[in-house]
């Protein structure tokens, strides 16, 4: 056998053996609602899947389909409308393109992976528990695969709870509820097929679309500099319960005049705060509105254009809004 | 081991980290035994999903690898042509030279550009408020701009992206995420009319003490 053979056999036999028989001090019980819920995480981001899955919302019923694909490429993802008008979501490496069939067109971000964003270290888990109850359900069977139910819900208005099926060996996420305080259903996800691992073809990652016939629309967001050392320019000076700044990047102030991105997170649920130089823009006067269910709020004040976005009720987004100050020099 | 340190291993196997934030993790692989069986963990979970049938099958795999190991035992000369930093026989040495690989394998190409700090420096953390201002309801009058592709609201459209893609990971939730913007922009082309004025309003949200009196 030769050197890097014999590496290999130790490398690989290390790792399997810690899989299997390291104590598992400080871990926590496969069947914690926290742990589940880390789970889906890994199996979100880690995992190849495939699989078709329906979008109830109101009266907005929409067929889509997923294919994610982990390989020594990268992570790489489709995720394309089946029904209405033809469009698409492909990631990858290189950056996110939005495809728009109908209308000819892509608009992409300049390229950006999941690190061009850096976290500051909360510990997103605990700020979770903060603000959400997390309970174990029953068991169930969803797109012929066994799922287990883990509910998690709001412990108040700010946000939205979830009920969440999880296949019960990856705890890949199978349906999703997205619910309110009062229980009330406000969307839902459900898969109807699911492949998973080398089940998985990736030739469904190219678009269906003539994409080099498309015009492409470059997003004209800077990518700025994400120095988290810096305290951000403007921010809202109140925020509700559990949510904290996760992330900063931000571009100026200069000749063009600024634009900072600011993310807060309660665990699960994210709020984005744009700053920008409001140019020509027409002013906006605390305007809300929704997409799907995102909720945005913008306002205009003192020449900078203040826009938040975020999964979260729209009393949350303007209450953030309208919190959002220059910050003391 | 908190949140943090499972998002930078992920990172590290994505191939998403800096230099700098590798060979932190590196030092932590060799000393943090909790840290490198999350690291083995991970592989093992990947690679079944990768390349076998989906499901993980770490007791398999285990077993399957005693046995190689019985039958090969380690060659001395493998053990001399290892660097003299790295100590052989020690599962977390061996770690962290997996995550050395790893890191070699990334390259210069990652785009992180600074070390997570301690928290904000220079600002004063935003308050955290206790008692919810009066907002008064108002009900959400309109869609954002989003089924008209270039002739839509680009700015809008551009932040949607943007926070889609920077709050993908939080959570959990993966594609879910992207999904309103697939879903609602067929939604109102196929029916322009449906997706509007639903019965969400913005009404002042309630405390916890105060939602309890309210059941």
């Amino acid at each position: 056998m030769s050197a890097r053979a014999a590496a290999s056999v130790l490398v690989a036999g290390w790792l399997a053996l810690s899989a299997g028989s390291v104590p598992a001090a400080g871990f926590e019980p496969d069947d914690e609602p926290a742990r589940w819920l880390e789970r889906m995480g890994t199996a979100m981001s880690q995992m190849s899947y495939q699989g078709t899955f329906v979008y109830v919302q109101g009266d907005d019923v929409v067929t889509m389909r997923i294919t994610h694909v982990v390989d020594d490429a990268g992570v790489r993802e489709r995720l394309v409308s089946m029904s209405g008008a033809q469009r698409e979501i492909l990631r990858d490496p290189s950056g996110v393109r939005w495809v728009l069939g109908d209308d000819h067109s892509v608009l992409q971000d300049q390229a950006f992976s999941g690190s061009f964003f850096p976290q500051l270290p909360i510990d997103q888990q605990n700020l979770a528990g903060q603000s959400y109850t997390l309970k174990l359900g029953g068991t169930g069977r969803i797109a012929g695969q066994s799922v287990r139910n883990l509910e998690v819900l709001p412990n108040d208005d700010y946000r939205y709870g979830y009920s969440l099926w999880l296949e019960e060996k990856s705890a890949l996420l199978l349906k999703w509820q997205l619910i309110d305080r009062g229980g009330r259903t406000l969307a839902k996800l459900m898969f109807t097929d699911i492949r998973m691992g080398s089940e998985v073809d990736p030739v469904e990652l190219n678009s269906s679309s003539p994409l080099k016939k498309f015009k492409t629309v470059e997003s004209r967001l800077p990518v700025g500099r994400g120095l988290l050392q810096i305290a951000p320019h403007w921010r809202p000076l109140r925020l509700p319960p559990g949510f904290e700044l996760t992330s900063h990047r931000f571009f100026g102030p200069d000749d063009n005049g600024l634009y900072e991105h600011l993310v807060y997170s309660d665990g699960l649920a994210a709020v984005s705060v744009y700053v920008e130089s409001a140019g020509g823009e027409a002013a906006r006067d605390g305007d809300l509105s929704r997409l799907g269910t995102t909720h945005a709020f913008s306002k205009s004040t003192g020449g900078m254009l203040i826009t938040v976005i975020g999964d979260v009720p729209a009393a949350t987004v303007r209450f953030i809004g309208d919190a959002v100050v220059a910050a003391s020099p | 081991m908190n949140t943090e340190s499972r998002e930078h291993l992920s990172c590290l196997m994505d191939g998403e980290i800096s230099r700098e934030t590798g060979r932190f993790l590196v030092r932590r692989l060799g000393a943090d035994e909790e840290l490198c069986a999350t690291w083995a963990r991970y592989h093992v979970v990947r690679d079944c999903l990768r390349h076998n049938d989906g499901r993980v099958s770490g007791a398999d795999l285990s077993r399957r690898v005693r046995l190689a190991l019985e039958r090969e035992s380690p060659p001395a000369v493998a053990r001399k042509s290892l660097p003299s930093w790295l100590k052989p026989l020690t599962g977390a040495a061996v770690a962290a030279s997996v995550a050395l690989m790893a890191i070699v394998a990334v390259g210069p190409g990652s785009q992180t550009v600074s070390e997570p700090a301690a928290g904000l420096a220079e600002g004063t953390p935003a308050e955290t408020f206790t008692s919810p201002q009066s907002l008064t309801p108002s009900p959400i009058s309109r869609q954002a701009s989003l089924s008209g592709g270039l002739s839509g609201d680009n700015r809008m459209n551009a932040y949607l992206l943007r926070h889609y893609q920077a709050t993908g990971s939080t959570g959990g939730k993966g594609f879910v995420t992207f999904v309103p913007i697939v879903i609602t922009s067929s939604a109102q082309a196929s029916n322009p009319e449906a997706a509007r004025d639903e019965d969400v309003d913005a009404q002042e949200p309630v405390e916890p003490a105060e939602a309890a009196q309210r059941r």
